[in-house]
Order: structure tokens, then sequence, then C-alpha cells
């Protein structure tokens, strides 16, 4: 086995815009959206007919019929066919885990370069037979005899033709995710206000990020779309704050706006050895440094279901010997602003660093000035497994952009988990100390 | 003895019909089941700046497993931490729909009349999340341990505030007024276990006061069975309230002695058959009786309840000396024989109790009670005059002031004055007799070391004497 | 030249009745309906201002099995094109009535991928008259232009039998019209459902009753529906999808019709200056369609291949 570890870069980065559910994309299978988003890439990178070592990818809400949907999409996109590809899903984490999962085998040099994608539909949306009726097509279909096949077809009823839709709710605990998030919002006393602001600010800093030419080699426009359908450059606090709670009751401060809408999208970042990108005269726009991931027991240990993020970056965060303070810029995925307001304060909050994560002292406060610099998801909307790849391309060329540095990612999944990571660029603007040496344990 | 007019009230139709006509609603009271929580939800800790006891409470409530969340304070979150608290945040901005069992604020930081407005900021937005039966405990410093002027003036006031929170929350909710002196801050584990819990069900509007400890070492205590392997004497424990005590005394692990007269042998007898204890038989104001007692119990006694106590109602231009005489010595004179005879022989044992029953005509004087309000406001000089000689001897002594308390003396009175004296409080009801026993069990508590010298009333803050 | 430019796209049911009028007997007679002429006429209609619409091309996608992207299918230009061709064929001056025309040839250019939200210009014109083996043949010509430049262009080889011709087979069973040998094996298999002409009808526009119905098949010489060739040429192209160039020509020629239901296979070879490909009978191997991918030079070149090639 291999001893010896090798950095990872991260070279580019493609998605389409994320649309609004039911819009946009509504005509457009995870496959359309993954192939468009593959492509993107392979064209920004030209890597026509090139045969990588591997391309991750995976959606949270599939078809049946998507049983190797990376697969079929790569053999849609101008990449050699010899790519082999596979599936992954861990809900909202599933785009950022692709990625530490190619990234792994970079660095153990048992591949050069692949890429991690993800893509989701909402529009598009598998709907599965009505229960019953599956078990009864099933039964029929065991029976043998014709007689025996109509026996069981006479069992038919018109209750059977009701689909299963499927829904946002945790299998075991019944609620929604935005339910389980305004609990969460209560129990740690976020307000509305905090959360209206971070929304805005998500949208306006994604409108500047499209003004000044950011994502002009990180989107390529889709189906008519040149901009992520659900940025509202005009957002205020003041607008925000007319809208009526969704989650959380009457009194409950969790919003349309301050949560992120259904959408749709897809994306796909690139990542290889140094060795492999210089070979092609790609750019290496940052390292994929760390990756982590964490759960909690949210069905019986009291903890916020969105929460596994603050457990995943302090275990991290040990692992490399760095501090919270020690990054220059923050990708917290904005699911739910409260989410994101949730685990600053928790990490700030004495009581959860020494009970949950029993740590002596708190992991503090971050400068809230780098935190989701370019936009997040309220803003841009949030494709499940799409979300990943559209958070480690852009905080890559976000740090290549201000001459190097490190940032953290973090973003929380369903079923009580967190996928988190750290990327570094070098170069003068990294102002956070280096990782020390043998933080890797 | 059944309280029918609160059977009535909470019934759907009586409810409709009270709340039109403005009848009071008395909200059924919870009342302690073995084996339950110390707070059948969750707490609420806030405190106003620069207060001492934000520590010791949440180690308090860290240990008793009452689940609870803190004001977004600083200081609280490293308290709580510290503690080992596992506390969620509150932050009565936020909005949402969480509601409290318990308001816990510490007022120590209070220094002046200025900083008085800390009250209201914690409670305005909080007291309406308050439960049914729920429990509000405020915590100061004693106005005489202040050290200065402005402090002890604000300190004083709390006592006001407490006093009118307890009228207004309703619901069968209690407010007390804790007086934590300094050094006393690691003495609140029993004492704030019994006021959040359900034990403290009738005693509302109170101050406690809590002292530094009369122990060294405070023992470690099962509090499920805080007296296991302790000898508690109870007179008067043939029927009503002394039978509750004695019940609820060995509920909490004691070995009981129970006395009452020969006349009541029987029901004595019945009462100790079932809860497996010694009995004696005894007039306690005969000559030989403290040193029959002390003989008794020459192997040493925990804990000691006065409880033994009769009413001679006459006024005071129609009492008879041999009335008032035959009083005075079965509630006052024989108490303080058969405390002089237990501690002279030593039998006191270390972080012993002595527990009396005072009454609420002790403290608020009644008509036609002249004799029975003068040996319970005895009982209350009692308690203040040996308090600090007990502390010395590593003892304690309180009192207990029942108000309306049904028993069957209660329920012999005429009924006017009966539904006055139950209506006539916070609760809008009687107490039971088990809420006087649980307030006893509370002092005699090995757990209850800086309290000593109180007086507390189990009256639902009754009008009278408050 | 009669150059005619159209303000929205001619409405496909009236030229249906005119195309299919010629089949009563006599009715060439009449001035508007056409089959009297002995030559094309020399027309050209314009349709500018076409904006492709996203769900629109994302159905047609999904029916042909093409990804849904942010381009259109190479064959999506001549589904936009198709009431023109109806209109050029409607004319009363024009020679046939265009059913019963048999769709032979078809060759597309891809000069560049077009977006989706480009507005194009259509173009469409018949050429000549020519004589073929089987009968009489015209090429129909579309091109579309984005802005001026000529991005997409097609010419469709139509065949009326009898008439004239040589009586000459052309090519071989097996081959391609270009002397290639199509490539064998199976790449893929494609279960063709009975639906098929009615749902690419619904998604293209053509509603060919041909395709639509055994019951309307029938009485215009098919035992079953038959598959559109379009979209057998779509299909293929779908199944390149992500080998092809950005820009190519791919020529196909229809041989037998597809009866639907029914199984194809499919089979491609790529070579150093192109990709053949043919579609089968999955069971007899009767060829249904041969076809061959070839990448342009250069993007820049505007090659009028489709039209020199026209016979």
């Amino acid at each position: 086995m291999n001893p010896k570890t090798r950095p990872v870069a991260v070279v580019g980065g493609n998605r389409i815009p994320f649309a609004r559910s039911n819009s946009a994309y509504s005509k457009a299978s995870n496959q359309d959206m993954l192939t468009a988003a593959l492509d993107g890439l392979v064209d920004r990178c030209s890597l026509d007919g090139e045969r990588l070592g591997e391309v991750v990818g995976g959606a949270v809400l599939k078809h049946s019929r998507d049983r190797d949907l990376t697969r079929e999409s790569v053999l849609g996109t101008r990449l050699a066919p010899e790519t082999p590809a596979y599936d992954v899903q861990q809900a909202c984490g599933t785009g950022l885990e692709a990625a530490i999962l190619v990234a792994n085998k970079i660095a153990l040099g048992q591949i050069d370069a692949g890429i991690a994608c993800g893509t989701d539909t909402t529009s598009d949306a598998p709907i599965g037979l009505n229960e019953d009726l599956r078990e009864l097509l099933l039964d029929a279909n065991r029976e043998r005899s014709t007689g025996g096949k109509l026996k069981q077809l006479a069992r038919l009823r018109p209750g059977h033709v009701v689909p299963a839709i499927p829904r946002n709710e945790e299998p075991r605990t019944g609620m929604s995710m935005g339910e389980h998030c305004a609990l969460m919002a209560a129990e740690w006393g976020i307000g509305r206000d905090e959360q209206d602001e971070l929304a805005a600010l998500s949208h306006h800093n994604l409108a500047a990020a499209y003004e000044r030419g950011f994502n002009a080699d990180l989107v390529t426009p889709y189906l008519g779309l040149e901009r992520d359908q659900n940025l509202r450059p005009d957002s205020t606090v003041e607008k925000l704050a007319k809208l009526g709670p969704v989650f959380g009751g009457p009194d409950g401060t969790m919003t349309a706006a301050n949560s992120t809408p259904l959408s749709d999208g897809a994306s796909a970042v690139l990542l290889a050895s140094e060795e492999w990108a210089a070979e092609r005269g790609l750019p290496v726009l940052a390292t994929f440094a760390e990756g982590q991931t964490a759960a909690v027991d949210h069905v019986h240990k009291r903890e916020g279901l969105l929460m596994a993020p603050a457990y995943a970056v302090a275990r991290m965060l040990d692992r490399a010997g760095l501090t919270l303070q020690d990054f220059d810029l923050y990708e917290i995925h904005e699911a739910f602003a409260a989410q994101v307001l949730c685990t600053l304060r928790a990490w700030e909050d004495p009581v959860f660093c020494r009970e949950r994560l029993g740590r002596d002292e708190p992991l503090g406060s971050i400068d809230r000035d780098k935190l989701n610099v370019n936009g997040g998801s309220l803003a841009a909307g949030h494709p499940f497994a799409a979300t990943g790849g559209r958070i480690v391309a852009g905080l890559a060329k976000a740090l290549q952009e201000r001459g190097g540095g490190r940032g953290l990612i973090s973003v929380c999944a369903a079923g009580g988990q967190g996928v988190v990571a750290i990327l570094e660029a070098p170069g003068d603007g990294a102002t956070a100390k280096k990782t020390t040496k043998g933080g890797k344990r | 003895m059944s309280d029918r007019y609160s059977q009535i009230v909470n019934s759907l139709p009586g409810r409709l019909i009270a709340g039109r006509v403005g009848l009071p609603q008395p909200t059924p009271l919870e009342r302690h089941r073995p084996g339950a929580p110390v707070l059948a939800g969750r707490a609420l800790l806030g405190a106003a700046p620069g207060g001492r006891l934000a520590g010791p409470l949440a180690k308090a409530l860290a240990d008793a497993g009452v689940e609870t969340a803190t004001v977004d304070a600083d200081e609280l979150r490293s308290a709580a931490a510290d503690a080992g608290l596992d506390a969620a945040i509150f932050n009565a901005g936020a909005g949402g729909e969480q509601r409290f069992k318990a308001l816990v604020f510490d007022a120590t930081g209070i220094a002046d009349s200025t900083q008085l407005v800390e009250l209201q900021r914690f409670f305005h937005p909080t007291v309406r999340r308050l439960e049914r039966c729920g429990r509000v405990v405020v915590l100061g410093t004693p106005p005489a341990a202040c050290s200065g002027a402005r402090e002890r003036t604000a300190q004083r006031a709390l006592e006001g505030f407490t006093r009118s929170l307890a009228k207004e929350v309703g619901r069968g909710a209690t407010v007390q007024l804790v007086h934590v002196a300094p050094k006393a801050e690691g003495e609140l584990a029993s004492t704030l276990r019994f006021l959040l819990s359900p034990r403290s069900a009738y005693v509302s509007g109170q101050v406690v006061e809590i002292g530094p400890p009369v122990v060294k070492k405070a023992p470690a205590v099962d509090w499920e069975r805080p007296l296991a392997g302790k000898r508690a004497l109870v007179t008067g424990a043939s029927r009503g309230i002394g039978a509750a005590i004695a019940e609820t005394l060995r509920r909490d692990g004691a070995d009981l002695v129970l006395l009452d007269v020969p006349a009541l042998a029987s029901d004595l007898a019945a009462v100790a058959k079932a809860l497996d204890a010694e009995t004696i038989e005894l007039d306690i104001t005969e000559e030989g009786a403290p040193a029959a007692i002390a003989e008794r119990l020459s192997d040493g006694v925990d804990v000691v309840v006065h409880n033994a106590g009769v009413t001679r109602d006459r006024t005071i231009a129609k009492m008879p000396e041999e009335r008032w005489s035959t009083l005075m010595e079965i509630n006052l004179s024989s108490e303080e024989r058969i405390d002089d005879a237990l501690l002279e022989a030593g039998l006191l044992r270390a972080n012993g109790r002595i527990v009396c029953v005072s009454s609420m005509s002790g403290i608020a004087g009644n008509s036609g009670q002249t004799n029975y309000a003068t040996s319970k406001a005895g009982v209350i000089g009692m308690v203040e005059a040996l308090a600090g000689d007990l502390a010395k001897r590593g003892a304690t002594i309180n009192a207990v002031a029942p108000g309306f308390i049904e028993t069957q003396m209660t329920g012999q009175m005429p009924i006017a004055i009966r539904e006055a004296g139950r209506r006539m409080n916070s609760m809008s009801q009687g107490g039971l007799p088990v809420d006087v026993a649980e307030t006893i069990a509370w002092f005699a508590s090995p757990a209850s070391t800086g309290v000593n010298g109180n007086v507390v009333r189990v009256c639902g803050q009754s009008l009278l004497g408050a | 030249m009669d150059q005619r430019t159209l303000t929205r796209p001619p409405s496909i049911l009236p030229l249906y009745a005119r195309a299919a009028a010629p089949l009563v007997p006599g009715a060439s007679l009449l001035p508007f309906v056409p089959g009297r002429g002995a030559e094309v006429p020399d027309v050209e209609l314009t349709l500018p201002d076409v904006e492709p619409q996203a769900s629109a091309v994302a159905d047609y996608a999904r029916v042909c099995g093409f990804a849904v992207r942010a381009t259109l299918p190479p064959t999506y230009p001549h589904v936009l094109a198709f009431p023109l061709h109806m209109a050029v064929m409607a004319d009363g001056r024009f020679p046939f009535g265009a059913v019963g025309l048999v769709h032979v040839e078809n060759s597309i250019t891809v000069h560049r991928p077009v977006e989706i939200g480009e507005r194009l210009t259509l173009r469409v014109r018949p050429t000549k008259v020519e004589q073929h083996p089987k009968g009489r043949t015209f090429g129909l010509v579309s091109e579309a232009h984005v802005a001026g430049e000529l991005v997409w262009e097609s010419l469709s080889t139509m065949l009326r039998r009898g008439g004239g011709g040589d009586g000459k087979a052309e090519g071989g069973e097996r081959g391609t019209g270009n002397g290639r040998e199509a490539p064998a094996g199976t790449a893929a298999q494609w279960k063709l459902g009975g639906d098929l002409g009615r749902r690419y009808a619904a998604v293209s526009g053509d509603r060919n009753p041909i395709h639509m119905h055994a019951l309307t098949a029938k009485p215009l010489g098919f035992p079953r529906a038959i598959a559109h060739g379009m979209w057998t040429k779509a299909r293929a192209l779908a199944a390149l999808d992500g080998r092809l160039p950005d820009s190519y020509r791919v020529e196909v020629r229809f041989r037998r019709p597809i009866l639907l239901p029914g199984t194809v296979a499919f089979a491609s070879a790529a070579g150093d200056d192109g990709i053949d490909f043919a579609v089968r009978d999955a069971r007899k191997g009767t060829p249904h369609l041969d076809g061959r991918v070839e990448p342009l030079q250069t993007k820049q070149s505007k090659q009028t291949s489709g039209r020199k090639r026209a016979k």
C-alpha cells in the first residue's frame, strides 16, 4: 500500500445557473443537467476525449431509471467513454463528499485526475407508484398463470392511482428539514432580523459576483438562463421582513426568503494532481487540503438535525492543527439562514463547545466579512447535490483571486449529517497561518 | 375534606360558569410522585450582570438533571459550560413558542436600584411562557449581608417584586425569593430542588434564607432517599399533618419514631405499622416526658419534628387560664424542654435537624386564637433563638407555618370560614398535609446544611399576614 | 426567384389538406392544388425571428433521446423548417403533392451549435427535379441563420416513385450512398413503441398519416404505422451524443421504413475522418438507415456541401 500522499489541485469548475423549481429547467432531467455541467467543464478545461481517473457524482432525488446516473451522463459528454464513474448520495453533502472521494484517490496516487459532480431536480422529481399498487403489481408478476395474474389485478382500486410523491421529510422524525431547522433556531435563539440580513447579504454578494464577472468561468448558460434564477439583487431586509413565516408556526422566524427554495441545477469540479494539471497547462486554483464528515443523533439525543457541520469542523480543525480563525474565507452552505447562524453561534458558545464538542474553550467567532463573500445558497438556490461543486469551485477561484489563502467549507445534510473541507491556495494573500506540520494524524 | 368547589369549577360547565361570573378558578396543583424528575419541563436561567450565582445555579441545575436554557449572555454561557450544564439559548427577540416550567433569575448582581430594571428585562418577555404549575425562583443577597446602602436597598426591593409576581402568575405557579448569604453559594442544591419541584406546590411568595453550611462537608445524598439511615422523631404523628409528615420522611428513607398521646394509641399504631416505625405513647407535657424521650432515643436522633399541637380557641376575654396553659404546654413549652433534654444529652446527631410547626396565626394573628398564636409565634422565636447555637453544633432548626391545610380539623369548620380560608390565597385553594410534610422533608434533608433559622409558610401565599 | 418572407410559421393543417388533395382524382386540375407543374417553382420562403422554446426543445429531445442541452439538437432546426417545407410543396405550381413523397436522403450541416435563446432566420427553397432510378427526385434546402451567419443547413431529398427513372438500383443493399460499407454489429437495440409516430408527431408537427396509426397508414400502402425518418436520424445522432464535433455534416439515406412497434439495431464505427452508422431490423438485418458524420475542416468554413451534393 502506498503510504505517501500528494497534494490535490482544484483545477476548474463549472455549473449551470440554478433554476427555481418548475421553471426554466422543468423539462430537464438530472442526467440532462449533469451532462450539461460536465460538458461545460470539458470545454473549459479542454478535456475532449480525455480519459479521466473517474467521475464521481450523484443526485439526492433519483429516478429508478437513473441507476448509474453519473456514468450515463459521462457517456453523453465528450469525455472519453473509457472514463469510469460511480454514483454517491449523502443528501445535501453529496457534492462535497464526491470531491473528498476523488481528492482522496488522487492524494493516494490511485488516479491522477477526476471530476466530482452533482445534480438535482425538484421539477422532474421521481414520483413513485402508490405503495399498495406496487405490491399488487409485484404479486401479479409472481403469479404464473394468466388467471392468477388477473386475480391479483382484480384487487386494483381507484385509490391506487394516487402516486407516492417524494417528500422533504426526515423518515425517523416525520418533520421536514425546515421544521427541524425551526427547532434549531428556537434552541439557539436565532432572531428573524439576523436571518433576513444574512439572506439579503447573500443576494447582494452573489449579484456583485456576477457584476464583476466572477462567475464568468464558473457558470455556463443553460436553457436560456445565464444567472441563477432565484437571485434578487434588490433584496433588502425591509422587503424580506414583510414575508410571513413558513416554518415554526405563526411565531416562526423562517420565511421563504431566508430558507433556500427548491431548485434545479448541476455542478462539476475538476480535481487533479499538480503534475497532471501542469502537463496540460491547467491552473491550480487551490489545493483540497482536508475533508471531514460527521453525524449527530437527531432522533434520540436532542441534537439539531443540521448541526453536524459544527462537529465536523471541530474535528477537522483538530486534525489539521488549525483554529477557526485561521481562515481567509468561509463558505457555509445556506440551507437556511438559521442553520448558518446556529452553526456560528454554536462555535461561539461555551456550553456547546464544552458539552458537545468536549473543548475547554469555544472555537470562537469568525470575521463575518469573510463569510460567503460571493453569495450563498439563499441567493443561488440549492439543487441538493449540486451545491458542493458550486462551493468548491467558487471558493477555489476566490482564493486564487485574492492571491492565496485558506478557506473553510461547511455543508449540512439531511439525516443529521455534515460534510466539511479545507481548501488552500499558496500566495501572498494567505494571511492566516500555515497548516502546522504533522497536523495530519 | 374534599374541596367540592374546586371539583365543580374544574369541570367543564363549572369552568365556563365560574369564568363568566368571575369566581376564582383554582388550578389543580401538581404534586410530587416518586421517581418523577425534579422539574417536568424546561428551566430558563437568567441573571443580572455581575451576579455571583450563575455558576452555582448552573451546577445545581445540571446536577438535578433539569433541562435548561439560558438567556444569551456570555457570563451565563461560560458558567453553564463550566458547570457541565448542556443548556440551550433563549433569545426573547427570536420569537418561537418556547415555554418553560421554571424561570430562575440570579439577582445578586443588582447593586443599585437603577439595576432593578433587570427584573423587568428578564421577566417581561418570559413570564407568559411559564407553564401551568410553573416555578419562579429569584435569588438575591440577604440585605443585611450587603456591603453598601444602595445594594442593601436594591436587594431588599426584590421582596416586593417576588411577592407581587407570585400574585400575578396564577395557574398554580409559585414564586420565591431565595437569599443566598456570602459563602453559602454552594448550598443551593436541596433548596433549589425543593422550590423547583412539585414538592413545593403550596409554597409561594416566600423568602428563604440560605446561609453558610452548618457542617464542613455536606454529605453525598441519594436524592430519592435523602434520609436513608437517618432516625427521625415525629410528635403528634397519629393523624392529619403528623401522619403525612411520617409518611413523607419514611418515603425519603428515614427510620421513624412516632409519638402521640396514649389516647390516640390505636391510630398511632396503625400509622406506625404501615411505616415500619417505632412508637412512643406519651403525653409530652408530663413532667418526665423529656427524659423518657431521651431514654428512648439514647442511640441518638437525626431529625426531630415538633408537630404535636392543639387549638383551644376563645377570645382572651373568655379565656380561662387552664385553657391558655394547656395549649402553651403542648404547643411550645414541652418542645423547649424536649430540645433541651436532647441537646444536653448530646443525642442530636451531627448534621441534625429540628423542625417545628408554627402557624399562619403565629405570624398574622387570629381572632379567638390569642393563646394559639402566642404559642406559634413563640415557636418562631424558638427557631430564631436556637439557630445560632445549633449551627455551632452542626445542626439546624427551621419551622413551617401552614396556612389553610385540608384536614379533619378544617373539615369541621363552618362553611363560610372554611371557604374564606381556602380561597383567600394566591392558589385559590387549600393545601394538603403532604405540602407541609414536603417542606419539612426539605428542612430535614441532610443536604439542607445551609438552611437554618427559616420560617417558611405553606399557605399558597395567603392574604393573611403576608 | 420568387422570394417570400413570412411573418409567422404557416399553419400545418390546411397545408396537409392541400398536400393530400392531389390524391383525389382530377383535383390537380384546380389552380391551387399542387400537381400541375412539370418543374418545381423557383421560390424561397424566409421566416425570420424564430426563437426555439426551451420547453418544446426539451420535449423533442426527450422523444429523440437527446440530452436536454443549452444547444439545439442538430436535427431540431429541421423541425422548425418543416412548416416551410409543407408550404413550398403546397404551392399550386408544384409538380407533386406532398403526400406520397418519400424522404430518401437527408444531409445536415452543423456549422456551429445553436444556443437556445438565439433567434434564427429560416430559409427554405426547393431544388430542381432530377431523374432517379425509382422515379423523380427533388431537394428541399433549409438554412438557419443567426444574425446573418449561416449556422445550420439541411438538404432533404424527396422521391416521387414512378413516372420516370431508368430502373437501375442505386447502391448495394448493405452499402451507403457514398459507397462505404455500413458498420456491422449491434451497438444498441432500440425498442420502438407503437405510439412512437404519434409521440414524434406531437413534438415535430409532422403528422403525416403514415406515421400516426395502422388505420391511417394502410390506405397509403403500409401494413402498420412507420417511424419518421427524421426521428430515426435524430435518434442515431442522439446515440452519438458527446462524440460529435462542434461542426460537422451528417448525411443519411433512408432505406426500408421501420414498422411500428418494432426493435431495431444501431451500429456505429468511428474512423479518423468520421463516424459511419446504421440502423437495421434487429432480427432480420434489413437496412433502415445508413449514415455518416464528417467533421468540417474548420469551424469558420462556410461550406455549402449540402447544396453541392444535391443530385
